[in-house]
């Protein structure tokens, strides 16, 4: 893996202004995943160090959550576990631009006519809805298969973990004068490498996209009021992973 | 599986088949083959379980002994226990000795005898009097340890970690003291770590590598190698404290 941009426990107390006596809280009731727990040793003995990006982003999660919510509410809705029960309305996905008829059909075809869906085809839906531009039909297809092939394994929960990102790949194949494209699907951690003859249509941020469902469905009691500003609204609905986690913070700030 | 559950009762020496029950009590020698659920399990002779155990309240005597994970809510121990797979427990106490393989999870957990664990102790609230090993790391909302015996743990962290040598009346302290040292092998009561980091922690007898926290006391008997500290500091004249540091 490369080498990722880390912050000290102690930095992370200090910026955060939060407690040994929370963090250790916050990693006993799951909301910290322990991979994330990176543990070196420095001249002034061991230290533990985080993930920059990933733990400040988890901790503003959590100081903005932690007072509506029971904390032990809060390590379903931000973290491992998704609760396969929980169901996301459809007007919601329509906020977040991901709403496509179309893509409703392939994902969910048997519950198209309900007003709402599974977290797992929400997810799905999400996934897609990001690729739609850039993709073709069968790309669509490819990636719904690999997605639907996955489930059982537990993808959900390796995606809020592990952070996976989901990379859609196309490569030139020529041979005695006949030459083809094919499309390939590869899920795996950040950071993956491929052969410079092959092209990244697309990467999606799994983890962004399923972040975006649960914080969704976390704030579904609040009245939906004050988005006004959110600039995913008249954005193009099919942005970048980064995009995504701005707007989501921005949200959770307030 | 019939609607009421049965209650079992095993006096002399028996097995049983897993399965749900309401009440299991073993006072004899017994085993139960299998994954067991019940309301109660109660075990005043020798007892084993060889799969996973979900039961609301737990009371050994004896001397039990299970394979699989243990799910409870209330677990009382005051003979022996030896628990092969995780155990989840809303409330634990134990005078006698346990050995748990695996991670152990409570709210509130209480031992005053002796115990080890071969990987993580979590709870709200720890409090130890006894002697314990802790392969992993411990960590509770509140640790309070009073040195009874030898305790050692990787690391620990929490809100409130309070270390403290065992209280004796000054009278008899000499007297008990000899006899404490008797019983515990050798008479160290000391706790062995390799870091503690909390908000408030207060340290005797305590040898770590480095110690991390708010506001930090290192009482007597201490051997500290670093100490970093955010808010203030007091070293006790009977403590070694190699090196301090204010963040």
């Amino acid at each position: 893996m490369d080498e990722e941009k880390l912050i000290s426990k102690k930095e992370v107390l200090e910026k955060m202004g939060i407690s040994y006596g929370q963090l250790y809280r916050w990693k006993r009731k799951g909301l910290i995943p322990e991979i994330w727990f990176v543990r070196r040793s420095t001249f002034t003995g061991q230290e533990t160090f985080f993930p920059r990006d990933k733990i400040i982003e988890r901790i503003e999660r959590i100081k903005a959550m932690k007072d509506e919510h029971p904390l032990d509410d809060l390590a379903e809705l931000i973290t491992t576990q998704v609760n396969a029960k929980l169901r996301v309305a459809l007007a919601k996905l329509e906020r977040l631009g991901w709403l496509d008829d179309d893509l409703l059909r392939t994902c969910c075809p048997a519950d198209a006519s309900d007003e709402a869906v599974s977290i797992w085809q929400a997810f799905v839906l999400g996934v897609l809805s990001r690729l739609r531009r850039a993709a073709r039909d069968e790309e669509i297809d490819l990636v719904r298969r690999t997605l639907e092939g996955e489930r059982g394994a537990g993808l959900l929960d390796r995606v809020s973990e592990n952070g996976l990102n989901l990379y859609l790949l196309r490569k030139r194949v020529a041979s005695g004068g006949i030459s083809a494209q094919i499309s390939l699907v590869a899920l795996t951690e950040e950071g993956a490498v491929f052969d410079p003859e092959i092209e990244v249509v697309t990467t999606v941020d799994l983890s962004t996209v399923l972040q975006r469902i649960k914080l969704d469905l976390a704030r579904s009691d609040e009245a939906p009021s004050g988005e006004a500003p959110d600039g995913d609204g008249n954005g193009t609905p099919t942005g970048e992973g980064d995009a995504g986690r701005e707007s989501d913070e921005r949200e959770v700030k307030r | 599986m019939s609607e009421e559950r049965r209650s079992v009762s095993i006096s002399g020496s028996g097995r049983l088949g897993g399965g749900e029950y309401q009440r299991v009590a073993i006072s004899g020698s017994g085993r139960i083959d299998g994954d067991v659920t019940a309301e109660e399990l109660r075990i005043s002779g020798s007892g084993r379980v060889s799969g996973r155990t979900e039961v609301g309240q737990i009371a050994i005597s004896g001397s039990g002994k299970f394979g699989g994970a243990v799910r409870v809510d209330e677990m009382r121990v005051s003979g022996s226990a030896k628990i092969e797979g995780p155990l989840d427990a809303k409330e634990f106490k134990s005078s006698g000795s346990f050995h748990a393989e695996g991670d152990v999870a409570a709210e509130y957990f209480k031992s005053s005898g002796s115990f080890r664990v071969g990987g993580d102790v979590e709870a709200d609230i720890f409090k130890a009097s006894g002697g314990f090993d802790i392969d992993g790391l411990l960590s509770a909302d509140k640790v309070e340890i009073h040195l009874g015996g030898r305790c050692a743990a990787r690391e620990i962290g929490g809100e409130r970690i309070h270390v403290e040598r065992q209280r004796l009346g000054s009278l008899s302290s000499a007297l008990l003291g000899g006899l404490a040292k008797v019983l515990t092998g050798g008479g160290v009561a000391e706790l062995r770590t390799t870091q503690i980091e909390g908000d408030e922690i207060h340290l005797e007898s305590t040898i770590a590598d480095v110690v991390r926290g708010s506001r930090v006391e290192i009482g007597p008997g201490c051997h500290i190698r670093s100490v970093e500290y955010a808010e203030t500091l007091k070293v006790h004249d009977d403590a070694v404290v190699k090196e301090r540091k204010k963040s």
